[in-house]
């Protein structure tokens, strides 16, 4: 296997301007800030964090959606930007969280799974139609589907078609933005199960978004904790859901909620003030609601602590390793 | 009752459209009236510019001392009221459609580039949309008949480059809408060009809200037409348009009410039907579902 990277992230930046209006201020909104990252091919790497943390942001980067401000993505060794559109749809594909939002509700289910093959525009038709029945009955479609509207289908067999239409090109890498979401729970493992067969099937590189640590923890291989538009923890599943390192990630893991009733809702001592990626907090960017923050979590920025295959950016995580 | 109401709910879409009366009725309307634009020549009993001064303004079928050969009586030109009417439907109907399918080019091409560029492509349609908005029709048409004189071609064009307002505005925010749903990013992460995107991903979901637009241009073009004309600016005379019937009319309205009336329910009518039908064909084009 190449040493190459299935997707590198180099001090990715990217900023939206909201209007203030007509006699307001433009304030810039710092969705994701300097984030690096590789996934390695073949592994699953599991991104984490609350809503509004910019993880969404970074999968649009990443399949190239959206351009970066500052910084450049890689897939497969090359550069996003400037990427012939047929060839970077063969290399990467995304599955979306909501599936009814995901299929275009006025074409049938044929014609949305073979739309990349189309695209490609060097299939003969009845190729695309026995490729099309073929990866249909792979996700567990009947292939008379092909012939439905997506209203006539239920959440998870639409998910099964998104899934389809990512992986009929064959692609590399599979964008997963929060695929399992929007399901109901029975649903829900038979779609995680289904993703793993086909991971394993034809030797895919996952990046998976999911807000629900359950579902990262059975599979990734290594999980990235996004608190603000950054990185502040990645390490290996195992070890990060051992012995977490930054107290965000901690606070993650204690938010879990424990299927006994009585115990409500867990207090991990974040406080209610929820972060504003408009206005972000000087020196470490999780200082305000941190419950073990020092004197100088509010001033000066942490700095990146990074080992083999771990890293975190935390000062109590340097005082922890002194 | 919960039951009911989603039912109805999840079955709505294609059916419930020709489930309703109101549907039918305006496809009626405008199916006739269409007819009747079509096969005018065939269909009027006399010639509508043929005038008989020994025969002015008798009275329609319904009253009293009428002509069984003019059924809606004649004007006061002594021109058979019924074939100028049938005439007229084909000024409106002619009017309604080629200004609605101008208008409706300009708008949806100016609105759904707009809204998928968005940034400063957006910026220039929205300035583009508000100059529009700032501009009279009425003057326009004051100052377009006064500088060129008047003309059913002038009038068409001068409506169908002033009426596109409502079609890009429409275009425009449902284009912004459905660019941002996740089918067209996974229709651009499929490798699709921006044509083919917008073409078939984009148009045809925003479809049902531009034809119930156009159904709503094609009835304020007929009713603007008439307004025009009853001013003396839209089609010149003796072309029989139903707006400059009613101009015509009204100084015999305290005498002979119904020479007024005829054309005055005939607009009524067409325009009603054809917002009926309008919100049948909303109905209709909706996918089924309601998200």
């Amino acid at each position: 296997m190449s040493a190459t990277p299935a997707i590198e992230v180099k001090s990715a930046r990217r900023t939206f301007r909201t209007s203030g209006g007509l006699f307001g201020t433009a304030r810039e909104v710092v969705a994701v800030d300097d984030v690096s990252l590789a996934v390695p091919a073949g592994s699953v790497l599991g991104i984490v964090g609350e809503s509004g943390c910019g993880k969404s942001t970074l999968a649009r980067l990443i399949l190239g959606l959206l351009p970066t401000t500052a910084g450049e993505v890689l897939v497969d060794g090359q550069r996003l930007d400037g990427m012939d559109r047929r060839f970077r749809a063969e290399l990467i594909q995304p599955v979306f969280q909501d599936p009814f939002a995901s299929l275009n509700p006025r074409r049938r289910i044929g014609d949305i799974v073979a739309l990349p093959l189309v695209a490609q525009g060097k299939f003969a038709g009845a190729e695309i139609g026995r490729k099309v029945a073929e990866m249909l009955e792979r996700v567990g479609l009947a292939s008379d589907m092909a012939g439905r509207l997506p209203a006539e289908l239920s959440g998870g067999q639409r998910q099964r078609v998104a899934i389809a239409r990512a992986l009929i090109l064959r692609p590399r890498i599979v964008v997963c933005d929060e695929p399992t979401s929007a399901l109901d729970v029975s649903v829900q493992a038979q779609i995680l199960n289904l993703l793993a067969e086909l991971r394993r099937e034809f030797n895919l590189t996952y990046l998976f978004i999911s807000h629900n640590l359950a579902v990262v923890e059975h599979v990734a291989t290594e999980v990235a904790v996004m608190y603000l538009g950054r990185i502040v923890e990645q390490a290996p599943t195992a070890e990060l859901f051992h012995a977490p390192r930054h107290p965000y990630t901690r606070a993650l893991l204690a938010s879990v909620l424990t299927p006994e009733p009585g115990l409500g809702v867990p207090d991990v001592g974040l406080g209610d003030i929820l972060p504003d990626p408009a206005n972000i907090p000087p020196g470490c960017r999780f200082h305000p609601r941190c419950p073990v923050a020092i004197e100088r979590c509010g001033s000066v920025a942490p700095p990146l602590l990074a080992a083999a295959h771990s890293r975190v950016e935390c000062h109590l995580a340097v005082a922890g390793a002194a | 009752m919960t039951d009911i109401a989603v039912v109805s709910v999840t079955t709505a879409g294609p059916r419930r459209g020709w489930r309703s009366l109101g549907t039918w009725l305006g496809a009626a309307v405008v199916g006739i009236t269409l007819f009747a634009a079509i096969f005018g020549p065939w269909l009027a009993p006399h010639d509508p510019f043929t005038q008989d001064l020994t025969r002015r303004l008798l009275p329609p079928f319904w009253m009293d001392g009428t002509d069984p050969a003019h059924p809606f009586g004649t004007d006061q030109l002594g021109r058979d009221y019924l074939s100028r009417l049938i005439y007229g439907a084909r000024i409106s109907m002619l009017i309604g459609i080629a200004v609605t399918i101008t208008s409706g080019v300009i708008g949806i091409v100016l609105g759904v580039i707009g809204g998928f560029a968005g940034g400063k492509v957006d910026d220039a349609v929205l300035f583009a949309i508000t100059c529009r908005l700032s501009i009279p029709v009425v003057l326009v048409a004051l100052a377009v008949v006064g500088l060129l004189g008047s003309s059913l071609t002038l009038l068409v064009l001068t409506l169908g480059l002033l009426l596109w307002d409502r079609f890009a505005v429409v275009a425009r925010s449902t284009t912004m809408q459905v660019r941002n749903l996740d089918f067209v990013a996974a229709a651009w992460c499929a490798g699709c060009s921006r044509g083919y995107i917008l073409a078939r991903e984009v148009l045809p979901n925003i479809a049902s809200h531009l034809a119930v637009v156009a159904t709503l241009e094609i009835a304020l073009a007929i009713l603007l037409e008439a307004a025009l004309s009853f001013l003396g600016l839209g089609v010149p005379p003796p072309l029989p348009s139903w707006g400059l019937m009613i101009a015509e009319a009204k100084e015999y309205m305290f005498f002979s009410p119904w020479v007024i009336m005829i054309p005055g329910v005939a607009l009524f009518v067409l325009v009603f039907g054809i917002n009926l039908l309008g919100d049948g064909l909303r109905d209709l084009l909706g996918t089924g579902e309601r998200s």
